[in-house]
């Protein structure tokens, strides 16, 4: 009986952040229903109005300017001729540049975020794995960022981007113009860009420069996913062949369907589905990208020695550092606060100010997604589990990423939670079921929570989103099933899951099958058994430490 | 059997995608886009399943 009510709670729990959320559902509505305001007065400047304008003088600003009240003035636009004074047109083409420069500098920092996600990567997968590996797992996930960064500017981002439609936000980017279609059924199909290539020609330019910075670090999470899944028994030249191949093909081609105004993108245009595929910050794109191949490449290298028993069941393998796992989970939230806020790729207009309810709905789902693993683990088995905590934390994060754009608060809180029962549940099936091994949980974490949020675009999406007034080419806002938006967004979200099974699985797994006969995807069981530091790396991580043999071979206990 | 798994990974995909060119009616578009994830789902499992049929542990017993 009481284990019956341990199995229960969770669903309990669901059931009760669903009763919270339905007044609050309809209090928002309530709210879209009151009267608008007045609008305000027109106003209409002339150049004549600029005569009036006082600017400091030099000698106010040579005192210093401690209060911040005169440093930043008129004086401070740039005139197209000073002989002919402040223009109206000056103004006008000042505050156009401003706005673009605000966005590039939000988009900018929001990638240098990102980038910085790689260290929390790192720090977790290098944590949950045994200390005779920690060199070889921190050696991968540093140069996963070399490989996928020197992929993507050959021929990724082009791949990727090419084609895409020019981003408003960022001025333009119209180098960026060229997409490879095909006509198939009556219906243009876009398959992949043709424009970028090296970065060189007419994409030499800034906007674009300031779209592949964003988009490469992007593409870099997905490939750091791999590594934490194939950790400890994955051969370093495998793995840096299989990040080329993931960063130049698999992702950017995905990508360019969801993104680049490929055929995933036109679903809502070309057949009435919503607004076709929607992944706002890369639920689908990135991390169910990466958690998809997570799982073609760990089938392929098998599971650990010593991981299971001969009637298969799964032995724990402990992580060597749950500090530095912790620590890179708080790492990694905050750099998603440049993963999906920074997607708007802009800060000011077409209705990037919602950057503020993406953070916000980020910072929430993450909140819920531990929440709810550590209700799970501590109601199945008795203990409030770190590590599953902290992988709850990023269910939740991973989930919210694709909807981030699009949800209430009340269903970020209800998309998190369910990311961090979800985590719980699938880590044990891939586990205990299917018998593939994954020391740091990425196939769960990445994978079933990037369809997860794939998915709940099409259901909590409230359609009070405006990004420029359309999406994808259609307009109005993005509405999911539970706002009465029907079942065509749905739909979309489902075929984007549908060819992130039936594509990106297929493509890594031949990929990676290609490279298995090749150079081999595994490192020798002697290599294993020893730690794969000193074999391929060359180096302990610890070397102060002494490495006593554990139940499955050497090397994993660690004494000072 | 890893090559019927991977031909029901991409079959599920085409069924799924299919369902969009076969028909307009979006309840029956949503039911093909899910028989399609679960044959995809079930070519994953068979695929898996011959990799665990070869599978060190079982051929050891680690």
């Amino acid at each position: 009986m009481r284990n019956d009510w341990r199995s229960l709670a969770p669903a309990l729990a669901v059931l009760a952040l669903l009763v919270v959320a339905a007044p609050a559902r309809a209090a928002d509505e309530a709210a879209a229903g009151a009267p608008a305001a007045a609008e305000p007065p027109a106003v209409a400047l002339t150049t004549a109005d600029l005569k009036g304008i006082t600017t400091p003088s030099a000698d106010d600003l040579a005192k210093g300017d401690p209060g911040g009240t005169l440093t930043g003035s008129a004086a401070d636009i740039v005139m197209a001729d000073p002989k002919a004074g402040l223009t109206l047109a000056d103004v006008v083409n000042q505050v156009g540049q401003n706005r673009i420069a605000v966005n590039f500098v939000w988009t900018l920092v929001a990638g240098f975020l990102v980038m910085f996600m790689q260290a929390g990567f790192a720090l977790v997968e290098t944590g949950l794995c045994r200390a005779k590996n920690a060199n070889h797992t921190m050696m991968m996930n540093f140069m996963v960022y070399g490989f996928g960064l020197f992929a993507y500017w050959v021929c990724g981002f082009a791949l990727q981007m090419g084609g895409c439609a020019p981003s408003s936000t960022l001025g333009g980017a119209n180098p960026l113009n060229s997409e490879h279609t095909i006509a198939f059924l009556g219906k243009t199909w876009g398959l992949f860009g043709q424009h970028g290539f090296f970065l060189s020609g007419a994409t030499y330019d800034v906007a674009v420069m300031v779209l592949f910075l964003f988009q490469m670090v992007f593409m870099d999470t997905a490939l750091t996913i791999v590594t934490g899944a194939a950790a400890e028994r994955w051969k370093y030249a495998a793995f840096a062949i299989s990040s080329v191949f993931l960063g130049a093909i698999t992702y950017p081609v995905f990508a360019n369907w969801a993104w680049g105004g490929g055929w995933l993108s036109q679903l809502g245009a070309n057949f009435g589905l919503g607004h076709g595929y929607c992944d706002f910050a890369g639920s689908g794109v990135v991390h169910g990208v990466g958690g998809i191949t997570a799982l073609a490449v760990s089938m392929i290298v098998g599971p650990r020695i010593g991981k299971y028993t001969r009637n298969g069941t799964p032995n724990a393998m402990p992580g060597h550092d749950i500090v530095i796992v912790l620590t890179g989970c708080f790492i990694l939230a905050f750099g998603w606060f440049g993963f999906n806020p920074g997607s708007t790729l802009a800060a000011s207009g077409n209705g990037a100010l919602r950057i503020g309810s993406i953070a916000v709905n980020t910072m929430l789902a993450g909140c819920t997604g531990s929440f709810g693993a550590l209700l799970y683990m501590w109601m199945r088995y008795g203990k409030p589990d770190a590590s599953m905590t902290g992988n709850g934390l990023l269910a939740g994060l991973v989930a919210i990423t694709a909807p981030s754009g699009f949800v209430s608060t009340v269903g970020s809180v209800i998309i998190g939670f369910v990311a961090g029962l979800l985590v719980c549940v699938s880590v044990e099936l891939v586990e205990r079921v299917l018998k593939v091994d994954d020391p740091v949980g990425a196939i769960s974490v990445h994978g079933t929570n990037g369809l997860w949020g794939v998915i709940s675009v099409g259901l909590f999406a409230d359609g009070t989103s405006n990004y420029g007034g359309s999406w994808n080419g259609v307009a109005g806002s993005v509405t999911g099933l539970f706002y009465g938006g029907g079942a065509g967004q749905l739909v979309a979200q489902f075929i984007g899951v549908g060819t992130l099974l039936g594509f990106v699985f297929a493509l890594s797994y031949m990929g990676n099958w290609v490279i298995d006969i090749i150079v081999g995807q595994r490192s020798s069981a002697a290599d294993e058994l020893e730690g794969l530091d000193i074999p391929e790396m060359g180096a302990l991580c610890y070397p102060e430490f002494v490495l006593k043999p554990d139940a499955f071979g050497s090397g994993s206990v660690k004494a000072a | 059997m890893k090559g019927l798994g991977l031909g029901l990974v991409v079959g599920g995909w085409m069924i799924a995608v299919g369902g969009l060119l076969a028909t307009e009616v979006m309840m029956v578009r949503l039911g093909v886009a899910l028989a399609g994830l679960a044959t995809s789902f079930a070519g994953m499992a068979a695929l898996n399943s011959a990799h665990v049929e070869r599978a060190l542990w079982k051929a050891r017993g680690h």
